[in-house]
C-alpha cells in the first residue's frame, strides 16, 4: 500500500502545525513539517509529497495583515512550483491562516487563475473570535443554481458539523457579487455557518459576518481546500467539549484529513 | 521618504474606526461623531515611485477592500501635518496619530523591510509603522488627549501627535 505523504508549510508564528501532523498520521499519511526557508532551497521538494497543508497560525506575527506576508512570499519564490502542484490535482489544505495565505496569494478560488480575487477581512466585531461553530455542509444541498461541490476534503460528511474556529480576520468578501455567484453556481462553496438547526446563523455562530455566511470555499476542480474553521483541532471526540464524535472515538476534522488521504491511495 | 497610507474603500466597513467610535462613547467623551481608521507605514531609502507604489499595492493593503495613498515627505516632517491631512483640517475632524517611540523596536515595520525584498525589491529601507485615527467631531484638545491617552497609544513604548 502507498504511504501518502503530507507536507506542512510552517514558517515564524505558525503554531498549528503539529496538530496539523498529527491529523494526518491518524489518517494514515507520514507528515513532515517543513520551514518555508528549507523548502526555498530546495523547491522542487515540493514534488514529492501527495498533500500540501498550510496551517493555522499567527504567520509573520499577523503583521500587515493575516497571511499577507507568507501569500507574497510563496507567490513570488515558490509561485511557479505550488501553481503545478495544485493544477496537477493533488489536494492542498489552507486552515485559518492558511486560509488567508491561498486567498491573498490567489491560488483560491481559482488556482489556474493565480490571482487575488477575494479575501478575510476583519471579523465584523473588530474582536477575536473564538468558539464552537455549526457548519452547513454545501455538498447535499444543490439546488437549481448551485451545484454539488466536488470538495475531496468534504466528501461523505454529514449536512451540519460541529468545528472550532479562533480568528480576528475571517470575513470572507469576493471582489464583487459575479464572483460569489459564480463560486455558488460552480459548487465552490463548501461549509456556511448555520444555526445548530441548520438555519441562517447570527452572531455569535457567525463569527465574522462573512458574505452569504461562508466559512470555506474550494477551487472548481475540488483539490485546494481552504476553510477558517480548524479540523485539525477535532480529530477526537475527546477534543469536543460534550466528547463528541461521528463514530464515537472520532471527530469530523478526522473525516476531512481521511477524505484527503484516501483520495492519494 | 514615502509616506504610505492604506485606509478602507468606500463600501467596506471601517472596523477599527468604528470600534473605537464605540470604545469612545463607553469612556464618556461627548462629541464625537465618527472615527476612521488608516495603518501608515513611512518607508525611508533608495526606492523610487514606481516601486513605492508596487510596495502599497501588492503588500501593504488589501486589493478587495482597502485602498492606498502614496505621497513623499522628507524625514523632518515626521512630527508635522501629515499630507493626507492637509486641506482636511477644520473645527469638525481632528487627527491623532500613534508611533512608536524611537528605541523601541518596531516588529510590524521589520516585517515590511523582509517583505518587500520578496516583492524583488532588493534595497536598503527603513521603515516604521503607525495608526491615524481621523476623529470626526468638535471636541476639546483635552479630550482629544484623553481618547489618545486612554485608548491608542500606549504611551511608554507610543507617542502621539494630535492635529
Amino acid at each position: 500500500m502507498k504511504k501518502v505523504k503530507a507536507l506542512i508549510l510552517r514558517t515564524a508564528g505558525t503554531n498549528c502545525d503539529f496538530e496539523t501532523q498529527i491529523a494526518f498520521e491518524l489518517c494514515g499519511a507520514q507528515a513532515e513539517k517543513v520551514h518555508v526557508n528549507a523548502l526555498l532551497e530546495k523547491k522542487d521538494k515540493i514534488f514529492e509529497y501527495d498533500i500540501m497543508a498550510f496551517p493555522g497560525g499567527f504567520s509573520y506575527g499577523d503583521d500587515i495583515a493575516s497571511g499577507k506576508i507568507l501569500a507574497n512570499e510563496v507567490k513570488s519564490k515558490l509561485g511557479d512550483k505550488i501553481k503545478k502542484f495544485a493544477l496537477s490535482g493533488r489536494p492542498i489544505i489552507g486552515v485559518c491562516n492558511g486560509f488567508q495565505v491561498l486567498v491573498k496569494m490567489g491560488l483560491l478560488p481559482e488556482p489556474s487563475l493565480f490571482e487575488q480575487i477575494s479575501t478575510l477581512s476583519y471579523n465584523d466585531s473588530g474582536k477575536f473570535e473564538c468558539r464552537w461553530v455549526y457548519l452547513k455542509t454545501l455538498k447535499t444541498q444543490a439546488g437549481k443554481n448551485q451545484a454539488s461541490t466536488n470538495c475531496l476534503w468534504t466528501q461523505k460528511l454529514p449536512d451540519i458539523i460541529t468545528l472550532p474556529v479562533a480568528h480576528a480576520e475571517g470575513k470572507f468578501i469576493a471582489k464583487d457579487k459575479n464572483l460569489i455567484d459564480e463560486l455558488e453556481k460552480n459548487g465552490q462553496i463548501v461549509f456556511k455557518y448555520c444555526a445548530q438547526d441548520g438555519n441562517i446563523a447570527r452572531y455569535p455562530l457567525d463569527p465574522n459576518g462573512s458574505t452569504d455566511q461562508i466559512a470555506a470555499i474550494c477551487n472548481k476542480k475540488g483539490n485546494v481546500f481552504g476553510l477558517m474553521p480548524h479540523p485539525e483541532r477535532y480529530v477526537y471526540s475527546l477534543q469536543h467539549p460534550s466528547r463528541e464524535g461521528y463514530d464515537g472515538e472520532h471527530g469530523w476534522g478526522k473525516a476531512i484529513f481521511q477524505n484527503a488521504v484516501n483520495y492519494v491511495k | 521618504m514615502y509616506e504610505i497610507e492604506i485606509s478602507s474603500k468606500k463600501d467596506f466597513k471601517d472596523v477599527r474606526g468604528l470600534n473605537i467610535f464605540s470604545e469612545i462613547s463607553e469612556l464618556g467623551i461627548k462629541g464625537v461623531e465618527k472615527v476612521t481608521y488608516s495603518q501608515v507605514y513611512k518607508i525611508a531609502g533608495d526606492i523610487n515611485s514606481l516601486e513605492a507604489k508596487t510596495i502599497a499595492a501588492e503588500l501593504l493593503s488589501d486589493k478587495i477592500t482597502e485602498k492606498t495613498s502614496v505621497k513623499t515627505a522628507e524625514p523632518s516632517e515626521c512630527c508635522s501635518l501629515p499630507n493626507s491631512f492637509a486641506g482636511l483640517q477644520n473645527q469638525s475632524l481632528s487627527l491623532i496619530e500613534v508611533f512608536y517611540k524611537k528605541g523601541v523596536t518596531d516588529t510590524v515595520a521589520e516585517s515590511v523591510i523582509k517583505a518587500v525584498k520578496d516583492l524583488g525589491i532588493n534595497k536598503d529601507i527603513k521603515a516604521s509603522a503607525g495608526h491615524r485615527y481621523y476623529v470626526y467631531g468638535k471636541i476639546s484638545q483635552s479630550a482629544l488627549k484623553n481618547i489618545a491617552e486612554k485608548l491608542l497609544a500606549n504611551t511608554l513604548i507610543q507617542e502621539y501627535k494630535i492635529f
